[in-house]
């Protein structure tokens, strides 16, 4: 059974629904990421988990139990806010101390848990100081012992790393799944950042308008996006809406305006008469060759644009089914205006909903 | 500072006060201790040995004091829902906190007369509705002078304090609450240390204010003299100069005190504020 159950909850503001019938569950143990654009709803969800926001409708379980009325105080989860919210009178340890001494704990056991927590985020000696005098960093990490000290049922973050500069995002956010396992404590994280999500996380739950569209282990995500709006999220950036779709020993078979497409069968989520396809522009090959090859798709047309990347060429292919955008190593690049072919591989053909 | 040459921006206003209030304020000092050519500290024994003078002196911090609390009760959780407030909502409701202080005191006391007066609106109110069968005695009171000064000054921290409170991130209260404490945890250990400059700084204004305000105490307060009505008393109408000056010393030296006081507590609560 899920530890955490959202079952059908909305929330709205001035009757402007944000989540509507939404549903989430989330396994003991996990690192879960709520992955989106801004307005999605992967903050308002946090903050009702968190309590800080009240349902409309629907439940809120937690470890069987019905959390929807609890107040936050009473839920012992841990929140570590995008602002760090560190008290800024307290030293560090005053911080981190904040939620033991509210739960009468003795104040040697204070001293001595504070000292084990700070160890934990490699911030021992910090003790005295207070969060003016601390990097973005060390706030952070702050900001986390404070959250962990209490031993909190669940562990939430928003958007934790989006005020630090870029490499120390990597770092924390290595430590962040490190200190995760290590405690074996169950976290909810919402970034709007990917890359972020899909190296911690063990579940990735992208949303869109207030609805998960794939909740699925980032692997899975990364390689069959259910949805276009995923697909185009994580970088697919070629699309082609078919008009037939037929099935022949799980040999997919698509047309339209009298070009055929096979795909192969793909573990994907998107429904069984799904008739889009979205590739990556890695993926598709950019090729001169005239002669005929039997396992790939072929579309011929035209380079557009050709920009150099550094790495790789990047043309923009015009055909009549559209634009196409493909990355290349070449040694000599094609040149606008050239006559082309584009290659499908028919394995690197997604479909989605 | 890197560039030196900046303090000469303080120098037409550092000039000004010194020219037109530091001098002044030493000279009427040093003026007490010398009377007929030579040092003399009888001034102020005159004043201190004299139980009318003392308890002048007593209405007088009695009913700063209480004008400074009852300005603190009811202003801190005005100006907190204020600072919480969208910034239109907010600009409409402090004006509407500032009215007081743009009305002239002389009108002020006077609407407050009707209102007050034996014959008032007040007790008129009460005697119909027969909740009292004669009329109170608040005009011509320190309570008379206490309503006055704390309509007059309740504004000053009001805005002092939204001033401080809208710079305490919201997410502070939560983040209280989600270790564990209730909103009235939260708002003891964290709201109130963190508005501890803005409640000094008003508290300090309005102490201030009402130990030093002449007109509303003089028309409202009758008879029952203030400390500043009787330095008024004591040079236009004894015409001691001595006196009077002996008087502002004594109020100078209360002033500092305070903010002495007031400080030493603010650091006390908020030692990184």
């Amino acid at each position: 059974m899920a530890l955490l159950t959202l079952e059908n909850v909305s929330v709205a503001y001035d009757n402007q629904y944000i989540l509507k019938d939404f549903n989430l569950n989330i396994e003991k143990g996990q690192l879960i990421s709520l992955l989106g654009p801004s307005g999605c709803g992967k903050t308002t969800t946090l903050r009702l988990i968190a309590g800080f926001l009240e349902a409309k409708d629907g439940r809120f379980l937690f470890d069987g139990k019905d959390y929807t009325r609890v107040p936050v105080n009473k839920r012992n989860f841990g929140f570590v806010f995008q602002s760090y919210a560190l008290f800024p009178h307290m030293s560090v340890f005053d911080n981190v101390a904040f939620g033991l001494r509210l739960r009468k704990v003795s104040e040697t056991e204070v001293k001595q848990r504070v000292e084990q927590i700070l160890d934990v985020v490699s911030l021992g000696g910090f003790e005295k100081r207070f969060p003016k005098e601390l990097s973005g960093g060390q706030r952070q990490r702050v900001a986390i012992a404070r959250a962990l000290v209490i031993q909190p049922d669940l562990l939430l973050f928003d958007e934790p790393l989006s005020n630090l500069d870029a490499n120390l995002r990597v770092n924390m956010r290595v430590e962040i799944r490190r200190i995760q396992q290590e405690l074996g404590i169950t976290t909810v994280y919402v970034s709007h950042d990917q890359e972020e999500c899909f190296s911690i996380s063990d579940r990735v739950a992208i949303m869109n308008k207030g609805v998960i569209e794939q909740l699925d282990d980032p692997a899975t995500i990364f390689k069959y996006p259910k949805t276009e709006f995923i697909a185009r999220f994580i970088g697919f950036n070629n699309f082609i809406t078919f008009g037939e779709r037929t099935e022949q020993d799980g040999e997919i078979e698509l047309r339209v305006g009298g070009h055929r497409f096979a795909a192969t069968h793909n573990p994907g989520t998107a429904n069984a008469n799904a008739k889009k396809c979205a590739m990556r522009p890695d993926d598709l090959i950019v090729t001169t060759e005239a002669q005929a090859d039997h396992e790939t798709n072929r579309l011929p047309g035209t380079v557009k644009i050709s920009t150099f990347l550094g790495r790789s060429y990047q043309y923009v292919v015009e055909t009549d089914l559209g634009d196409f955008t493909v990355n290349q190593e070449m040694e000599t690049p094609y040149k606008s205006g050239q006559t082309v072919h584009l290659l499908f591989p028919k394995d690197k053909m997604v479909l989605v909903d | 500072m890197k560039n030196k040459g900046m303090y000469l921006l303080l120098l037409p206003g550092v000039l000004f006060l010194t020219l037109f209030l530091v001098i002044p304020i030493v000279m009427t000092i040093a003026s007490t201790f010398y009377q007929e050519g030579s040092f003399t500290v009888q001034g102020y024994f005159t004043f201190l040995t004299d139980p009318y003078n003392l308890k002048i002196l007593w209405t007088t911090l009695r009913v700063s004091l209480v004008t400074t609390i009852v300005c603190i009760l009811l202003g801190f959780p005005a100006a907190y829902y204020i600072s919480k407030l969208g910034a239109r909502k907010k600009g409409i409701l402090l004006a509407l906190a500032i009215f007081p202080l743009l009305t002239s005191s002389v009108v002020r006391s006077f609407s407050w007369m009707i209102i007050l007066g034996k014959k008032g609106l007040l007790n008129s109110s009460l005697l119909s509705i027969g909740l009292i069968e004669k009329p109170l005695e608040i005009l011509y009171t320190p309570t008379a002078m206490m309503i006055g000064l704390i309509h007059l000054f309740l504004p000053l921290i009001i805005i002092t304090l939204v001033g401080v409170m809208e710079n305490i991130d919201p997410d502070l209260l939560k983040a209280a609450e989600s270790l564990g404490a209730s909103r009235f945890t939260a708002f003891r250990q964290v709201i109130l240390p963190l508005s501890m400059p803005g409640l000094i700084i008003g508290s300090i204004l309005v102490f201030v204010g009402s130990l030093t305000a002449y007109t509303t105490p003089a028309l409202l307060g009758g008879k029952q003299g203030v400390i500043s009505t009787f330095l008024y008393q004591n040079a236009i109408t004894l015409n001691d100069w001595h006196m009077a000056s002996v008087i502002a010393t004594i109020m100078i030296v209360i002033t500092f005190v305070v903010i002495g006081l007031m400080n030493k507590i603010a650091t006390k609560l908020n030692p990184k504020g």
